[in-house]
């Protein structure tokens, strides 16, 4: 199951900044509750979101690529994910969640998507599911300009979080599935 | 914690399914584990009974498989079995024909009804067995998408409930009990006799495992299609394994099966990642079916890393099959343990993203075999990346420039020095696959100055901070087991490698700093080595150029020779050895404090003089023909201190520690005796012992404050 979904702009010189986040329940027992637990798992998401900032940097420097990169000219110019740079990563017991976590993140263009899954997680299936969410996240977002200052539509993206990873829940979909999927959803994705 | 009652959600009252997934997120938000449970109850009844018209069960999975993994135990046995038939039915009878589409109306639609064309594979045949999630059809019918929900859910809901039961909300049930009726004998499937729910969910998983394992290896016409194959074919070996697990009479059907799938893909680079948990499985469970599976393990641990390291997902899965699997490495002379040079070109090529990993496979890699071994590896991490690199690069090559290179002449580039000669052997020793000691070329030195050209490539800085943690947690470790041979060995090793390392220079500064208190630190667990290696130290301490160049490593041994070179850690420690570390140590702290200094005088860290000034006394303390030396030597560190070139090269606070220093160890040097007695205390035992130890410059202070007691200028 995926704990956690994150989708933040890793920054370069600037600071990463969360933009959405969404956690699959909270589980029980786990301290008080109310406005500390809220703050407690943002924290979390942060320390998450900064991980994989610096994880990002790293791995495009290793690339030789420059680290901020231009962003298509046109807003509706398909996105390609085929040399996007991605990576996973494990997160120790209490740093920052109480059980081990592996984060397995995409980056594209300026923004980077992150899935937090439990230990023993399909990792083929999650890095799947993230080139599925991205592109089609983009499309939610509005552009207004260089860097990653995106005007989010919230219910776009849960209604998008809904059907492709439903309370955390990863799905096998095939081709013709994830069709369908954008058939009900409205969605033209060009493929 | 709602302000108001009618603010209070509860699923108890919903009928529309996509509304009650939408308020159950809401509710397991809540983190309460009376929520969860009562979430996973309506949850079960939605499924158990017929749902309205319009209604679909697909909404209601994603929830129950959320409660179970947030809570485990929310579920009563009774609901579990229920939910196993459905999951069982859903997974093996999902509709083999395509669902029709909406009908779209307008004025051309055609009246006739169409037939319901077959389900295909992903290679276009027409599917001839039941419906899996690589079934493809243009529509899809609401079974056949409860069939793609139960297989997402099905690993976990075997994990959780597919074993011996959890303590449920039973009361009834004991916890680890069999009060289900779990026969312990696994019940074989008879037709016309209906297996329990759980043990048929087991069936029916498996054989669904099977077709998806058949399945995987077709071609398929859309190319993304591909990597959703690999995913199941991952998963479906994974789900094997569990069920495996869990009744062993699967175990036979299960390798046989897995053997003809690991014959076809070994050779494929494509499936690479479903190489371990195809391994996992042979490892689990071969034993048991006696199945010989050597050559799965050789394939896996010899070929894939070599080929495959640049791949930053399968890097990480096979460091975490590594970790899962640490009991392998105890046996010294398995391929697992044998194979650690190829495991470490994982880490050359990916450090950022695995280094947390390593740090807590390289125990396990460590042992008194492989010690120096991997030793000389990590200090040439970063040259093993560089060479990878080269590696890369040439395979990429057309085949027709690969002969180009002339043999006779020095090559240009480090690509053209791949395939020469005078380099191939250095380069196919870094890229060995397995350990080899004893094959290790006399020097590598030529190619590390080759590969220097590559020392600003950001990958291999990336690497190259990566091992002074490494280092640190390679002695660390070692100390633990090292007995008096290797530390010896480690300690000669040490001195010869810090000429021969990438050059780097951060990466070197770091590696000296490391290598120096680890050096101490040797030399603290087996202080005899100062008097037994006393060649080798004496070279690398006479060697003025060192104190500049390694003064980290330069100022711990000098420390140490001070510490340990004593009849009362080492009987065969003589006056004349004394004598000639002495000399040694005293003709480079000559040169090093003229007091009119060359251009060609190094000027070195402060801090050397004052070790070197105190080794010397320590060493005069215990041959006290020597203190006449010392006392005139440290009497004329006053005017080395206020001459004139030395006070524009020196900060003044380093100066005046210098000279208290000096004065401190003068005084110390009129009373012999008390000398003696501070600088060769009783071998420490104990920690108390240690700590007085510790307290050395404390307790030269008191003793000059007795002797000096009108100087008033002495600082506190």
């Amino acid at each position: 199951m995926v704990r956690a979904f994150v989708l933040l702009a890793p920054g370069g010189p600037a600071p990463c900044r969360v933009l959405y986040a969404r956690t699959f329940g909270t589980p029980p027992g786990a301290g008080p509750g109310g406005p500390r637990q809220r703050l407690r798992r943002k924290e979390q998401l942060l320390v998450v979101a900064r991980q994989v900032a610096s994880q990002c940097q790293l791995l495009q420097a290793s690339l030789g690529r420059p680290s901020s990169p231009q962003l298509p000219q046109l807003p509706d110019e398909p996105v390609s994910l085929q040399d996007a740079p991605g990576g996973v990563f494990q997160m120790s017991p209490g740093d920052p969640f109480p059980e081990r976590v592996t984060v397995v993140w995409l980056s594209v263009l300026a923004l980077a998507f992150a899935l937090v899954c439990e230990p023993q997680e399909n990792l083929s299936l999650a890095e799947i599911t993230l080139r599925r969410l991205a592109p089609r996240l983009l499309l939610s977002l509005r552009l207004l300009g260089p860097g990653a200052d995106v005007l989010l539509r919230p219910d776009a993206a849960d209604g998008l979080l809904d059907r492709l990873l439903p309370h955390g829940q990863m799905l096998f979909l095939n081709e013709r599935f994830l069709q369908a999927v954008d058939r009900e959803l409205g969605l033209k994705v060009s493929r | 914690m709602s302000p108001c009652n009618d603010l209070v959600l509860s699923c108890d009252e919903i009928q529309d399914t996509k509304l009650l997934s939408l308020v159950s997120s809401v509710l397991l938000a809540q983190g309460s584990r009376g929520e969860v449970a009562a979430v996973g109850q309506r949850v079960v009844q939605g499924l158990e009974r017929r749902l309205p018209e319009g209604q679909s069960a697909r909404f209601l999975l994603p929830v129950l498989a959320n409660v179970i993994s947030l809570s485990p135990g929310s579920l009563t046995e009774e609901q579990t079995n229920v939910v196993s038939k459905k999951l069982a039915d859903w997974l093996r009878y999902a509709s083999i024909q395509q669902g029709m589409a909406q009908p779209s109306g307008g004025f051309f639609s055609s009246p006739r009804t169409k037939q319901p064309a077959p389900i295909t594979e992903v290679d276009g045949a027409v599917a001839t067995d039941f419906f899996t999630v690589l079934s493809v059809a243009q529509h899809y019918t609401q079974d056949q998408w409860l069939n793609v929900q139960a297989f997402s859910m099905l690993r976990n809901w075997l994990l959780c409930y597919g074993g011996k039961e959890l303590d449920t909300l039973n009361p009834g049930a004991s916890a680890g009990g069999d009060s289900s009726g779990t026969p312990l004998v696994p019940v074989p499937a008879t037709p016309g006799r209906l297996l329990p729910p759980r043990e048929r969910l087991r069936d029916k998983a498996f054989a669904y495992c099977q077709r998806l394992v058949e399945q995987s290896t077709r071609r398929p016409l859309k190319k993304e299609d591909g990597d959703l194959q690999k995913a199941c074919l991952i998963e479906a070996v994974t789900i094997m394994d569990i069920i495996c697990k869990q009744d062993s009479s699967y175990v036979c059907r299960a390798v046989s099966c897995l053997k003809i799938l690991h014959s076809r893909i070994c050779g494929d680079a494509t499936y690479a990642r479903a190489l371990l948990p195809i391994a996992q499985l042979f490892l689990n469970h071969s034993k048991q079916a006696a199945v010989d599976s050597d050559a799965i393990y050789k394939h896996l641990f010899s070929d894939i890393p070599a080929l495959l390291f640049h791949n930053p997902s399968l890097a990480f899965e096979f460091v975490q099959f590594c970790k899962d699997n640490s009991q392998l490495f105890t046996d010294s002379s398995s391929i697992f343990r044998q194979s650690f040079p190829n495991l470490f070109k994982f880490l050359a090529w990916n450090s950022p993203a695995l280094i947390s990993e390593f740090v807590d496979l390289l125990p396990f890699l460590l042992d008194p075999g492989t010690a120096t071994e991997i030793f000389h590896l990590l200090l040439d991490l970063p040259c093993l990346t560089a060479a990878l690199d080269i590696q890369l690069r040439a395979a990429a090559l057309p085949v027709s420039e690969k002969a180009g290179a002339d043999p006779a002449g020095k090559p240009a580039t480090c690509l053209e020095a791949f395939h020469h000669p005078l380099y191939r052997s250095m380069f196919q020793y870094l890229l060995r696959s397995r350990a080899a000691p004893e094959d290790a070329p006399d020097s590598l030195v030529p190619l590390r100055q080759l590969l220097g050209s590559l020392a600003g490539s950001p990958r291999v800085v990336q690497c190259a901070e990566t091992v002074p943690v490494l280092l640190e947690l390679f002695f660390r470790v070692v100390a633990e087991f090292a007995d008096g041979s290797l530390i010896n060995q480690l300690v000669v090793l040490l001195l010869q490698r810090s000429d021969q390392l990438y050059d780097i220079p951060a990466f070197k500064e770091d590696v000296y700093r490391v290598l120096g208190s680890n050096l101490a630190m040797l030399c603290g667990l087996r202080p005899a080595l100062v008097v037994e290696l006393s060649t080798e130290i004496l070279e690398f301490s006479g060697a003025v150029s060192n104190i500049q160049s390694k003064e980290a490593i330069f100022t711990h041994m000098a420390w140490a020779v001070g510490e340990f070179l004593s009849v009362s850690h080492d009987k065969r420690c003589t006056v004349e050895q004394i004598t000639r570390f002495f000399e040694t140590l005293e003709a480079v702290l000559f040169e090093i404090t003229q007091l009119r200094p060359q251009a060609s005088t190094p000027s070195c860290a402060p801090r050397a003089i004052s070790v070197l000034m105190a080794t010397l006394t320590k060493l005069a303390a215990r041959s006290q023909d020597l203190i006449p030396r010392v006392s005139m030597f440290l009497s004329k560190m006053r005017t080395f201190v206020q001459s004139p070139a030395v006070t524009s090269v020196y900060c003044e606070e380093d100066l005046e520690e210098i000279l208290i220093r000096a004065t401190e160890l003068m005084n110390l040097l009129k009373m012999p005796s008390v000398a003696q007695f501070v600088f060769t205390p009783p071998v420490a035992s104990t920690r108390f012992q240690k700590e007085v130890n510790d307290s050395l410059p404390l307790a030269l202070r008191m003793v000059t404050q007795l002797l000096e007691p009108a100087a008033g200028s002495m600082p506190v």
